[in-house]
């Protein structure tokens, strides 16, 4: 039996459900330079800002068990750079390429999306995800993804300078992530992702100092599995726009169990510093299942769930 | 494709913690070149997690010693010293090892006719003796300068008959007593000709180099280290600070081999 893998956003559809997840995987050049990357649906690049940014002080990453604490610091070329060095080896690339955008607070996010979308004629990118897990610059540095009405002003802002898909990608470091969710759908996003990575922090003993120089860090990988499927099924049941699912996605039967949670697409993010060509294979063991179970495609999984 | 699955050949203990593994290097992966690296998979479970990061030390390339099919071998000198390398420590002729590389930007061919004094502390003895092999072979004279803090932590290396090995001990047990850096002051001092310096080893040391070549007005390549995620360039975690507007390059990419005055020393 013939398995469909193809997910609908935005009026928009992606052939394949699994993508590789942002600042795991560049901007392609990076890999493609070693490998084919087809069979991987969706790259999500690394985040793009106005200016661009240095990065945090070193070391940016530390393992932890199960996992990787991560300060990168959105290091990043800005947008004009993005637009004059990346943006022209994405029509080459054998999969949809969908632009991460980070800002400062709400109006910077739309400005940066307007932007790309007055450089981009020939449309190489397939659609933008909005990062809100950054600090609000102008509201004193509080996430402003923890803040609904800042998220829905967000997407609203964002949602007017494009008609490309629009995904908002959500921080699990907030108390009721659905309530965020929601608040993304009611600014007219197309989509959300979750999840972004989870607060962490790890300390040397002996140094009596914490690990990385920024003190916190995103903890992502095998370790937050359970965080971003938990999250996953919460925000699908308050939303009716599709959820993408990610966090700690290491294996096809990984990817399932955000799918039957509610998912219609996933990423897989540290699982590429592990195995640059995990998610094609990921894509084949998604598939497999569904033969196995006689599903002909991804809403036929949701409805799975015992 | 730079993924393959070496075989492991050889896994011996060359000192006290120290292992050199010698692995099969299928014949349609590019051969590396001294001061690149690669990225081994040490596990097939979440801990450790992480690919880690070995310079490589030593290649035979297929053409030049007897397999069916043919194959290359190369070589890696690491220290055990935490789980994915007490994993590596374990491995046995036969084992599968899962490689990505060769990997980045490796150290520069010296000058003609110059003298390249070859410095290495640490897991530095790998990408360096390549270095000295692979200049030795080149028809250049190298000398290479090992430091370790006593004699049963310094490595037992095979270096080719035209590298002049030279060796020092914290402790004065084996060799010069001092650091290679006293010891490569020592030998800029008597060593006459056009002296290029190349360095692998602890931040400390390749600091200390980076200092003794610009007080002697000596050009000099480190082989910096950072903890990496994906090895490309596609990540930015491999950061070090360098003198550039942009304030950091990646070792993965830019390096690991940099001039050191590119390096923006702490
Ligand atoms: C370009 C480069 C070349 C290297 N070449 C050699 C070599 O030839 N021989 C050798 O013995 N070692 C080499 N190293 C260091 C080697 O990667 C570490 O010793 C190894 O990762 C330790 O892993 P572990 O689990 O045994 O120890 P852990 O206890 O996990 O780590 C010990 C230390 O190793 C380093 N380390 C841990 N994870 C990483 C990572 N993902 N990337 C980079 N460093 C890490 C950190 O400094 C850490 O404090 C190199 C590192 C780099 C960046
Ligand atoms: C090194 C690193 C860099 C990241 N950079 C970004 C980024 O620029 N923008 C973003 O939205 N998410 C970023 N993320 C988060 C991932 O896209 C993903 O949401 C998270 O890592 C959870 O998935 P995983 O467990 O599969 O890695 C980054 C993650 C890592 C590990
Ligand atoms: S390790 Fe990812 S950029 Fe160098």
């Amino acid at each position: 039996m013939g398995v469909d893998l193809s997910v609908a956003i935005g009026g928009r559809t992606l052939e394949n459900l699994v993508g590789v997840a942002s600042g795991t995987y560049g901007y392609g050049s990076e890999y493609e330079e070693h490998l084919d990357l087809t069979g991987i649906g969706a790259l999500y690049t690394k985040a793009v800002t106005m200016h661009p940014r240095p990065g945090n002080d070193v070391p940016r990453i530390v393992e932890t068990p199960a996992g990787l604490l991560n300060s990168i610091g959105l290091a990043n070329v800005g947008r004009e750079r993005f637009v004059e060095e990346k943006l022209p080896g994405f029509a080459a690339l054998p999969c949809a390429v969908i632009a991460n955008v980070a800002a400062d607070f709400p109006e910077e996010y739309a400005e940066v999306t307007a932007y790309l979308e007055a450089h981009d004629p020939n449309g190489a990118l397939w659609g933008y995800e909005i990062n809100v897990s950054c600090p609000n610059v102008k509201a004193g540095g509080v996430a402003l993804g923890a803040v609904p009405r800042q998220v829905e002003l967000t997407a609203r802002l964002v949602r007017e300078a494009t008609d490309r898909p629009i995904i908002v990608k959500l921080t699990p470091n907030v108390t009721d992530i659905a309530e965020i969710g929601r608040a993304a759908e009611a600014g007219g996003a197309d989509a959300v992702s979750c999840i972004n990575t989870v607060v962490g922090m790890i300390i040397d003993v002996e140094a009596r100092r914490p690990v990385l120089p920024a003190g916190t860090g995103g903890l992502s990988g095998p370790a937050i599995l359970p965080i971003g499927v938990a999250a996953t099924y919460r925000v699908s049941r308050a939303v009716s726009i599709p959820v993408i699912g990610m966090g700690g996605i290491m294996s096809a039967q990984d990817a399932i169990q955000y799918l039957l949670a509610g998912a219609s697409a996933v990423q897989v993010g540290t699982a590429n510093f592990v195995d640059p060509r995990i998610a094609p294979g990921i894509r084949d063991g998604i598939v497999a299942y569904a033969q196995r179970h006689n599903l002909a495609s991804v809403s036929d999984f949701h409805s799975l769930l015992g | 494709m730079p993924l393959f699955d070496g075989r492991v050949l050889a896994n011996t203990e060359i000192a006290s913690d120290y292992y050199q593994m010698d692995f099969s290097w299928p014949t349609d992966v590019r051969a590396p070149s001294p001061g690149q690296f690669l990225t081994v998979r040490v596990s097939r479970t979440a801990v450790p997690l992480l690919r880690r990061p070995f310079g490589i030390s030593g290649f035979i390339p297929a053409e030049s010693h007897p397999a069916d099919p043919p194959e290359a071998i190369a070589s890696m000198i690491y220290w055990r010293r935490g789980p994915a390398t007490a994993l590596l420590a374990g491995l046995e002729p036969g084992d599968t090892l899962g490689v990505m590389g060769p990997l980045g930007v490796g150290f520069p061919a010296p000058e003609p006719f110059s003298v390249p004094i070859l410095i290495a502390g640490g897991v530095g003895v790998g990408p360096i003796l390549f270095l000295a092999n692979t200049l030795a072979a080149a028809g250049y004279a190298p000398l290479l300068l090992l430091g370790a803090r006593t004699a049963s932590s310094m490595p037992r290396v095979n270096a080719h008959h035209h590298v002049q090995v030279r060796r020092s001990t914290d402790d004065g047990s084996l060799g010069f007593r001092g650091t290679a850096i006293d010891l490569l002051e020592q030998t800029i001092g008597v060593v006459s000709g056009r002296l290029e310096i190349f360095c692998c080893g602890p931040e400390a040391m390749l600091r200390a180099a980076h200092e003794c070549a610009v007080r002697h007005g000596l050009p000099a390549w480190v082989a910096m280290e950072q903890t990496m995620g994906c090895g490309v360039g596609a990540c930015m975690a491999c950061a070090v600070r360098v003198n550039r507007p942009e304030r950091y390059a990646r070792v993965c990419t830019e390096g690991p081999v940099f001039r050191s005055t590119e390096i923006a020393w702490e």
